[in-house]
């Protein structure tokens, strides 16, 4: 069992994400980036341009309808564009999110009619919705994205997992937007699907994903809008102050997309992983070094937090940061960090190899020397499934006793279990500023020491 | 020593010790736990296998010491202090095999009698 499955992993495909062009989906949850039109907009690529011009027609369209008479179909059309649970973008926990509800429908659609601009232009930025609309937020505006061009996310992710040799089954589609009816339809394809569920699932390209849209609330808020005139003096001013306000004074919103579209060259897509700086990586350990050893002052927690700060930084890009995990055993509290096993170095590759490792388990202990019970703890979680290969991080080498015991396991079961130390730690930080090596060699060093030990 | 190439061989290890070590030593001086890349780590293996050869069984500081593994990541200062027992040994080597002329100088003593090739003076001459 995989703790915090990805999409990759679970179809036996190890390649770390800065490897891929998409964001590796997660099976259980959503990753907490949105799709930022913007990005679409701004891109060079005249297929990311193509494609904001399809969703903006198709955004306009509803316009075209709703004035046209036929406003049950455009609420209709907007609701089924509202979610898109095959990408897993949000903050859901499920990978479930619900549809807006018709009056929120209404109240987009009222803007082709209310303001003169959309209703004679249309929108150049679809987003400029979430500064007129209560309740719509980065959430809708990137499902909504998705679903206009939900066609090309199907070509994409069939791509994509063609060239991974990620298997694919027929399954139906909802909500695929279709350019000639200028309207959705359902489609069969073929397209990997989740593995409970049996749900497809698209992928998307890390370079359309913000944590914020470029075109945004708060952003407008803070900088552009004339709070003074919205509410005087003593008044509250409310989120639905200031979007009636939006509604009467489309200057101001004009003036906000103009001056965004000016700083375009600031708005760059947000990557799902950074290194931390080596300045903070140099910190961080002097402050674990600092520490002492034991539970004293909450030392544990705070070695187990450094440490864990410190960790993902230094083995990327070979490793990718799964969870930080918290378990109890014998009424011990026991704090991991679990890594994905990528097997783009040669000693990643042997361990996978050699011990089934899929995931590394790196066991972290605050005390002064590690006793037989946690050599014990670490060994029992050291599973088939999980993989017979452990790291102890702890502040020093391990007594005699307890390295024979390592030893032993891997005579007897064929188990490794080796040890980061804080002289490793500092080493590997070094490193990490003057590159003349990996960290993660010292990972290997460490293994090497360990395996030279053993019968 | 029995050769002059012996000789040569010897000027031509000090000289490659002396530099590997003033370099490195000033990289340990700035962070002693960084370690050497790959790249500078081979060349510090080469001066060392070549010095082993010269210096031979009597004369190597370390009987199981013959070169830096490299999955062993040595830190700046662990190469710095191999690398100043080589220099200390191939001085004393060189202190053996030298001996003072009349109106020449310091030379080297090849195959027993002394030869024209000029050298400094002992470093041990003034310590004992």
């Amino acid at each position: 069992m995989l703790i915090r499955p990805r999409f990759t992993e679970f179809n036996n495909v190890h390649v770390p994400q800065h490897e891929l062009d998409f964001a590796i989906p997660f099976l259980n949850e959503d990753i907490p980036l949105y799709i930022d039109p913007f990005l679409l907009w701004k891109s060079p690529s005249m297929l990311d341009k193509g494609l904001h011009q399809m969703i903006i027609a198709a955004f306009n369209n509803l316009g075209v309808l709703a004035r046209s008479g036929r406003i049950d179909e455009a609420v209709e059309q907007l609701i089924l564009a509202s979610e898109c649970d095959e990408v897993g973008l949000g903050n859901s926990a499920t990978r479930k999110g619900k549809r807006i509800g018709k009056k929120c429908a209404l109240d987009v659609l009222s803007l082709f009619e209310r303001i003169p601009f959309y209703k004679d232009q249309g929108f150049r930025h679809f987003e400029e919705i979430q500064l007129f609309v209560e309740g719509v937020g980065k959430d809708r505006i990137s499902d909504i994205a998705c679903n206009f061009i939900k066609s090309f996310l199907i070509d994409y992710t069939h791509q994509e997992c063609t060239n991974l040799g990620i298997s694919m089954q027929v399954v139906i589609v909802t909500a695929v937007y279709n350019p000639d009816k200028k309207g959705f339809e359902e489609i069969k394809t073929k397209l990997p699907s989740h593995p409970e569920t049996g749900e497809p699932l698209l992928l998307i390209p890390k370079r359309w994903l913000r944590h914020v849209p470029w075109l945004n609330y708060d952003s407008y808020f803070r900088n552009h809008c004339p709070q003074d005139d919205i509410a005087h003096e003593g008044e509250e001013l409310t989120r639905v102050k200031v979007l009636t306000y939006n509604r009467e004074n489309y200057g101001v919103v004009d003036a906000y997309i103009k001056e965004k579209e000016r700083t375009v060259a600031d708005c760059e897509h947000d990557p799902l992983f950074t290194q931390i700086p080596i300045l903070s990586a140099r910190r961080k350990f002097a402050a674990i070094k600092k520490l002492p050893t034991g539970k004293d002052g909450n030392a544990d927690i705070k070695y187990e937090r450094l440490i864990g700060e410190l960790l993902p930084s230094l083995f990327y890009p070979y490793l990718d940061f799964a969870q930080e995990q918290a378990r109890t055993n014998d009424g011990v509290s026991i704090r991991d960090l679990i890594f994905y096993n990528s097997r783009t170095h040669e000693f990643l590759r042997e361990i996978m190899n050699d011990y089934g490792s899929k995931q590394i388990t790196f066991e972290m202990k605050n005390v002064a020397k590690i006793g037989r019970e946690h050599v014990d703890q670490l060994n029992r979680y050291l599973t088939d499934d999980l993989g017979k290969f452990g790291v102890f991080v702890t502040r020093n080498p391990l007594q005699k006793a307890e390295l024979t015991r390592t030893i032993n396991l891997w005579s007897g079961q064929r188990k490794a279990i080796i040890v980061l130390t804080d002289a490793d730690i500092e080493q590997m930080v070094e490193v990490f500023d003057s590159k003349q090596r990996h960290p993660i060699d010292f990972l290997v060093r460490s293994y090497h020491q360990y395996r030279r030990l053993c019968p | 020593m029995q050769t002059k190439d012996e000789v040569e061989k010897l000027e031509k290890v000090i000289g490659q010790i002396q530099g590997a070590h003033k370099e490195i030593s000033i990289l340990a001086k700035k962070s002693p736990a960084d370690s050497l890349n790959a790249f500078k780590l081979t060349l510090i293996n080469n001066v060392i296998k070549a010095s082993n050869e010269v210096l031979g069984e009597n004369y190597k500081p370390f009987g199981h010491f013959d070169q830096f593994e490299s999955d062993d990541l040595p830190s700046n200062s662990d190469v710095t202090m191999i690398l100043a027992q080589y220099m200390e040994e191939a001085e004393r080597y060189r202190s053996d095999n030298v001996v003072y002329e009349k109106y020449v100088g310091w030379v080297y003593k090849v195959d027993g009698v002394a030869s024209k090739i000029q050298s400094g003076s002992p470093s041990k001459i003034g310590k004992k």
